[in-house]
């Protein structure tokens, strides 16, 4: 289930700086809270999540409307703090960063792809995609470089001026997963990003991710109900009302019918 | 600059543009606001001018001097002598360049009482030098019957319209001129009134009576002395300056201090300048009331543009842009803002001020009858706007200023937003 054992060859800088061979895992959760109001009326968005993903992993968050998948990347991102419990990215604790040192992780570690793509509506489609390797200094030829590469396989070849108000919702979102992508951060956080996709579309974005994963060991952790999605994972993970109610190892290309059953069952 | 604060000011400068609409309804309060305080200013900055001018035209100077007491003795006993006159005639001579100095004069001046066929009243008499006071003289642009004093007078006077009224008077009549001289006898001078002058001031108009110097010396027994000496200079930027040169002048030459003062005219006229400060009170006071304007709308402006772009904030955190930098492309926003404001309404104002009234704004609509006298000095009912440079460079600063300290609450809202919050709003 991980890739811990690999000898990878271009480590990213999350594992690289530790330099003590054993690399942590990717993202650790223990006894993870989220709970919005309170008494009656609480809700736990997330609930009693203790979870370990390693480094390289391909994993599924699965789960019905509602059930917490959302709320638990972003309690992983740090972009929302946990009502209990305690997350570790790359070994760091999450929870006791600075805002700053935060900002820095989420800059070097983590790309995010959200469930409404908001890309920046003043930058055209290539500067959004662009844009963390810009932060982080890529020179602008290199970065101008790599996002024509990967636009031209994912089908945005040409749309690279165009600001996302002038592409479509699957255009848009093809720009997102380029944003999060590039550079080949230690974790790719993606909610539903295949939702606006056809097929052909979901399978090219897909493959871009599977390559980087297996040769860059980059950990992809996807929100998703899309069962293509699901069928290439190897591991998924079921939330019920916030709680893991299942979590299975799997095979690229099965796809266990327990993932689709309704609640209950 | 580093990188990333590349990103910020691009995207910044990008929204600025992109909500064009609301930026340009922004920038013309500020616009509006900064012409109006421009316009104001140099307007305010032109009255004063006139004001000052005025009153050191009417005889005190720019800077003046006196026996200390004599203002408020009025006795012959403090004059100054004629050796100070000639010494200190040339320490203002010294003091300036032949280019500033517009006229240095003598004057005697008593009270005393003026008598005609029909009646007496008192007044202030001045023997004045005609040759010397011609250039600059107030009263003879303000002559309205008969002519001003002209070198080779002797016998010849002029008189308010005041004056001239309450005894009945016109050029030709003759008048009795009665005064204590140096001994303290009352002495008289018989005059012949040759012109009559209305300058608007109520207290020159009806108690100012001018003869010539060299008469008014002789009926008091002066010799060559006289109770002041004024100095009228083409601008009012060093008199502070001179006057300081000159009494130091003086010193070095022997004349105390306790014999002859030397003031700048705001000395020798604290009335007028207590009414000038009240003025610019006044102003400034209208000016902050504007400036607040301004930090609203660009508070409002600002603040829209963070709640309507809540969602994107939460992006920029997500992608890893730190609090301090989101507030800091706010800022920017809010500066660029106010820079751009800044620009357009010191070019309008300027413009206002310098084009359209060029030759002047005639506030005597504004103006009832004999409100055109300003503790002693005379408004010229057409002012001329005059630009204080420091003034236009302090309030475009004070004005962009204004628009980064109004961006500070909407970057500090900016930068309280939870990245995971954020992006669930749909703006
Ligand atoms: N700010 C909030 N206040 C109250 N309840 C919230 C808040 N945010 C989320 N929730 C609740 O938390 C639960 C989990 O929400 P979350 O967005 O994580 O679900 P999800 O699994 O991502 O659903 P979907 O598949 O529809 O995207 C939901 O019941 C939701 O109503
Ligand atoms: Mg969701």
């Amino acid at each position: 289930m991980s890739s811990t054992s690999g000898s990878p060859s271009t480590p990213s800088p999350a594992v690289e700086a530790r330099g003590d061979g054993s690399a942590p895992p990717s993202v650790r959760t223990e006894d993870l809270w989220k709970t919005y109001g309170e008494g009656e009326t609480a809700v736990h968005a997330v609930q009693r999540v203790s979870i370990t993903i390693e480094r390289g992993e391909f994993v599924v968050l699965s789960g019905p409307s509602g059930s917490g998948k959302t709320t638990l990347v972003n309690l992983i991102g740090g972009l929302t703090d946990p009502s209990r419990g305690k997350v570790w990215v790359a070994g760091e604790e999450v929870g006791a960063m600075s805002e700053r040192a935060r900002a820095r992780m989420r800059l070097e570690h983590i790309g995010f792809v959200f469930q409404a793509f908001n890309l920046l509506p003043v930058l055209s489609a290539l500067e959004n995609a662009e844009f963390p390797l810009m932060l982080r200094g890529v020179d602008r030829d290199t970065r101008r470089a790599a996002v024509r590469e990967l636009f031209e396989e994912i089908g945005l070849g040409g749309l690279e001026d165009r600001r996302p108000g002038a592409l479509s919702g699957g255009q848009q979102q093809r720009v997102a997963v380029a944003r999060a992508v590039l550079g080949a951060p230690a974790l790719v956080l993606a909610d539903e990003p295949t939702a606006n996709l056809d097929t052909s579309a979901s399978d090219a974005l897909l493959g871009v991710m599977e390559l980087l994963n297996q040769e860059r060991h980059v950990t992809f952790i996807f929100c998703t109900h899309d069962p293509f999605v699901m069928r290439r994972a190897r591991r998924i993970i079921r939330l019920v009302d916030g709680h893991v109610e299942r979590d299975a190892e799997k095979e690229p290309g099965d796809l266990p019918s327990w993932v689709l059953e309704p609640v209950g069952t | 600059m580093t990188e990333r604060a590349r990103v910020v000011v691009r995207i910044a400068l990008r929204n600025v543009r992109r909500q064009a609409r609301r930026s340009l309804l922004t920038a013309s309060a500020m616009v509006l606001g900064i012409a109006l305080l421009m316009f104001v200013r140099a307007l305010e900055a032109g009255g004063h001018v006139m004001y000052v001018e005025s009153a050191v035209r009417m005889g005190t100077g720019h800077v003046s001097l006196e026996h200390p007491e004599y203002a408020a003795t009025r006795d012959l006993v403090d004059r100054i002598p004629a050796e100070y006159l000639e010494l200190a005639t040339e320490a203002i001579s010294a003091a300036t360049t032949p280019d500033e100095l517009r006229a240095v004069f003598p004057r005697v001046t008593v009270g005393g009482l003026v008598q005609s066929a029909s009646s007496s009243i008192p007044a202030s008499v001045s023997g004045v030098d005609p040759a010397r006071e011609a250039p600059i003289s107030f009263l003879r642009e303000s002559i309205v019957e008969g002519r001003f004093l002209e070198p080779g007078d002797r016998l010849e006077a002029i008189v308010g319209v005041g004056v001239a009224e309450r005894l009945r008077v016109e050029p030709g009549s003759r008048l009795v001129l009665m005064a204590e001289d140096i001994e303290g006898e009352i002495e008289s001078q018989l005059v012949l009134v040759t012109g009559i002058f209305r300058t608007g001031i109520p207290e020159v108009d009806r108690g100012v009576v001018q003869l010539p110097l060299e008469t008014a010396r002789e009926w008091l027994a002066l010799g060559e002395d006289a109770t002041s000496l004024s100095a009228v200079l083409t601008s009012d930027r060093r008199t502070g300056e001179i006057a300081r040169d000159v009494r130091a002048r003086l010193e070095r030459e022997g004349v105390e201090p306790g014999a002859v003062a030397v003031r700048p005219w705001w000395e020798a006229m604290p009335d007028l300048h207590a009414g000038l400060q009240a003025d610019t009170v006044q102003t400034y006071i209208m000016l902050l009331i504007l400036l607040a304007i301004v930090a609203l709308a660009v508070v409002n402006s600002v603040l829209m543009a963070v709640l309507n772009r809540t969602r994107e904030f939460g992006v920029l955190r997500s992608l890893g842009l730190n609090r301090r930098s989101v507030g800091g492309m706010v800022i920017v926003e809010g500066s660029v803002l106010a820079l751009l404001s800044g620009i357009a309404g010191m070019g309008l104002g300027l413009a206002v001020a310098f084009g359209v009234f060029r030759d002047g704004v005639d506030i005597s609509f504004a103006l009832g009858d004999g409100e055109l006298a300003f503790a002693g000095a005379i408004v010229d009912p057409v002012i001329q706007p005059v630009l204080q440079t420091g003034d236009a460079i302090a309030i475009f600063l004070i004005v962009v200023a204004i628009g980064v300290l109004a961006s500070l609450y909407p970057a500090w809202h900016a930068t309280r937003i939870e990245p995971a919050e954020a992006m669930k709003t749909d703006d």
